[in-house]
């Protein structure tokens, strides 16, 4: 199968050393008490925002449907789309890899002979690693979302899509302040941080010469990009400097302008609890003749990464329903105890566990799916339905596949299959099979129990050896009933 | 150079055809017209006065601050908030005193007592000052939208977009005849498929962020204040 992305993304390692971040982020008390406090705050949030249970049920159906049919329409929806920002003066270009989109970026820059990028939050730009491919092209690009700004400052990723720096108390981030800011006297004053970030951040607006973004919704019918934000730094770098150059997954179109209502409707509600958020920005073309400000030059990259992997096989491609909400993970017991930043990859929690791997390989996710109780929570509040814990369970079992078995539907496909296991399984289906060979097999478990060994791996580190019984439940029902039968 | 600017068309071009190609073969033959149907949830019609209370409400709940007014009271309004921010220079629309007699008043009364400063130039070569000379903006709005408390700005060459974004203060002008109960009515009443311009903004409050430990700060990076002048008459 062809590898989703040419170079190992340095995600891809992180990703792999998911168990060993687990056990450092479980130990870092202050962190743990920062995720669960942000986690309760945000759920509570949730709850408040909806007038009814029903006006939720109604909603989501109706965004799941919605989504569903622009997924169904997405290649004939895309080239509409193209057609329509070309139409409005909005230039489309096309990125198949992550290393595609950041060459793109960087030659636009370059064309310009443009040295300072500020950058609005964009998870997409998140996953191509731009920040560091730019810097390595002597380009700044400066964060200006103020929980990206912090965690580029700490030279950290974001461990939340919605709430960058959740992952830090303001304690944190004065001191963070202190120690890279010039002037800047410890104050754990959120107002005084803030208006510290506004202070260097504002004078960055005035100076850019490129400001990038993300895209929340891209409407083929209009060819219009819309952005959802509370801080108005998305409009600053789409509307200060010269040039504007707005990137995201091929997944995020919609056929109508009429599906924007109750998609940004269910999205501000589940992610933060706000009716809508403070600024709704419709962006439809560059500046035009006679305008006194805006972009003279708008950009949109179309990045896949493996979104059309996701796409080609019916269940797993639900997983690009997805609006980047965040509810799942502020609602997952698991996200809630490791942190974002455990996952090691950009997108961490229930909606990483499933589009992760048609990113990275699942041979460097392989753990991932597996981090799931199942509980689901994350199923349950997903305004467009994504059957999370279902299409956690696919993987599971995609990660266990012989890896030549045919059809090839994921990247690194049987990465997580062991021989051992494969066959104790197969046996185990014998057994079952044959009613002979049950009877028998339990005929031997129940006599040679005191074989049990006292310790078994992973299982006894925390919980005690399990103890077989004398006689099988058959045998004790069969008892029973004979009992019965005499009284 | 030139080379490669071929470049990224050529990577753009055959991711492309790509990614489309890879798109088409899953959905070939697919009958659009079996799709199941969507039904949108059914909000209850509310009156104007509720609709108006709504508005304001939710507004206020997002820390703006809503001042009904009447077309004569305006300018004594603006000059009051303005007095009490202590600012004295307000930079607006250029053109807007053009709108209406109401309007043209409007600015000669503000005239008399502030430096008024028309958004007549291009921010080339004025970011500058546009950040850091203009304490205060007074922008008109298209209309309203009453579930969230959001204003529509409908930015052109006259009321530039941002007029209602660096200036730490933004006064706008509300005309609560325009208020549409929510913005799926809106869109669907004023058709706006066929006829969005450069940018459409809706505001529904101050510039504010949550992300240092879910502490709300107003004035993040646009207006610290949003002051709603809401005319009702």
């Amino acid at each position: 199968m062809k590898h989703v992305h040419e170079e190992e993304s340095k995600y891809a390692a992180s990703a792999k050393d998911f168990r060993k971040n687990v056990t450092r982020d479980l130990a870092n008390e202050e962190l743990r008490a920062n995720f669960r406090g942000a986690m309760d705050y945000l759920m509570d949030k949730r709850k408040s925002a909806f007038s009814s249970a029903d006006e939720l049920e109604v909603l989501r159906e109706q965004c799941k449907l919605i989504k569903q049919r622009c997924l169904a329409k997405l290649p004939h929806l895309l080239e509409q789309l193209e057609d329509k920002l070309e139409h409005n003066g909005i230039k489309v270009h096309w990125a198949e890899t992550v290393t595609e989109a950041n060459e793109i970026i960087a030659q636009l820059i370059a064309e310009k002979k443009a040295k300072t990028v500020v950058k609005g939050k964009s998870m997409v730009s998140e996953e191509t690693a731009l920040n560091d491919y730019l810097e390595a092209r002597d380009v700044e690009c400066l964060e200006s979302d103020m929980g990206e700004y912090i965690v580029q400052l700490a030279k950290q990723h974001p461990s939340h899509i919605i709430m960058p720096a959740i992952h830090q108390n303001k304690q944190q981030v004065a001191q963070l302040f202190a120690d890279n800011i010039d002037g800047f006297e410890y104050s754990t004053d959120v107002d005084t941080l803030i208006q510290q970030g506004r202070t260097i951040l504002r004078d960055k607006f005035c100076q850019a010469d490129v400001g990038i973004s993300g895209v929340n919704f891209a409407v083929a019918e209009t060819g219009t990009l819309c952005l959802v934000e509370n801080e108005g730094n998305g409009r600053m770098c789409t509307t200060i400097p010269d040039l504007h150059i707005a990137i995201t997954g091929i997944e995020k179109v919609v056929e109508h302008l009429a599906d924007v209502p109750p998609l940004l409707s269910l999205l501000t509600r589940s992610a933060t609890g706000q009716a809508i958020s403070t600024y709704f920005n419709m962006i439809s073309s560059p500046r035009k003749q006679g305008e006194k400000d805006g972009p003279k030059e708008v950009h949109l990259v179309l990045l896949d990464n493996g979104r059309s992997q996701a796409f080609a096989d019916e269940e797993l491609r639900q997983t690009l329903q997805c609006i980047r909400c965040g509810a799942c993970m502020n609602h997952c017991p698991v996200y809630t105890r490791i942190g974002g930043h455990a996952y090691g990859t950009v997108y961490p929690g229930p909606i990483g566990k499933i589009i992760s791997p048609h990113m990275l390989g699942l041979d460097a996710t392989t753990n991932l799916p597996t981090a799931s109780t199942l509980c689901g929570a994350c199923g349950e509040v997903c305004p467009v339905k994504i059957p999370i814990p279902k299409i956690l369970l696919r993987l599971r079992e995609e990660s266990v596949k012989p890896n030549r078995e045919q059809p090839q539907v994921m990247q690194g496909q049987g990465a997580g299959r062991s021989a051992v296991e494969a066959i104790i399984w197969k046996i185990w289906a014998q057994v079952h099979k044959s009613p002979t060979l049950y009877a028998l097999s339990m005929w031997c478990l129940t006599r040679c129990r005191f074989l049990m060994p006292k310790k078994l791996a992973g299982w006894t580190s925390v919980r005690t050896a399990p103890k077989l019984a004398a006689t099988t439940l058959h045998q004790q029902i069969k008892a029973k009933q004979a009992k019965q039968g005499r009284g | 150079m030139t080379n490669k600017t071929t470049d990224i068309n050529v990577i753009s071009r055959r991711a492309r055809g790509n990614i489309l190609a890879k798109l088409k073969a899953e959905v070939g033959g697919a009958d659009y017209g079996k799709l199941p149907q969507e039904t949108a949830y059914v909000y209850p019609e509310c009156s104007q006065t509720d609709n108006i209370a709504q508005f304001i409400s939710e507004l206020e709940k997002n820390h703006a601050q809503v001042i009904p007014t009447t077309k004569e009271q305006m300018a004594e309004v603006i000059l009051e908030q303005l007095a009490s921010l202590n600012i004295t220079q307000l930079l607006y629309g250029e053109k807007l005193d053009e709108q209406s007699d109401y309007h043209r008043e409007v600015i000669e009364a503000l005239k008399s007592k502030v430096t008024l400063q028309p958004y007549d130039f291009s921010i080339d070569n004025n970011k500058n000052r546009l950040f850091n000379e203009c304490p205060a903006a007074l922008s008109n709005s298209r209309c309203s939208i009453a579930a969230t408390g959001t204003i529509v700005l409908w930015p052109d060459e006259n009321e530039p977009r941002s007029l209602s974004l660096v200036p730490p203060v933004h006064f706008v002008m509300v005309d609560a005849h325009k208020l549409h109960a929510d913005f799926a009515r809106l869109i669907e009443a004023e058709q706006w498929q066929d006829k969005l311009p450069t940018n459409v903004v809706l505001i529904s409050g101050p510039s504010k962020t949550a992300d240092i430990q879910q502490t709300l700060a107003y004035g993040a990076h646009g207006p610290k204040a949003l002051i709603v002048l809401l005319l009702n008459s």
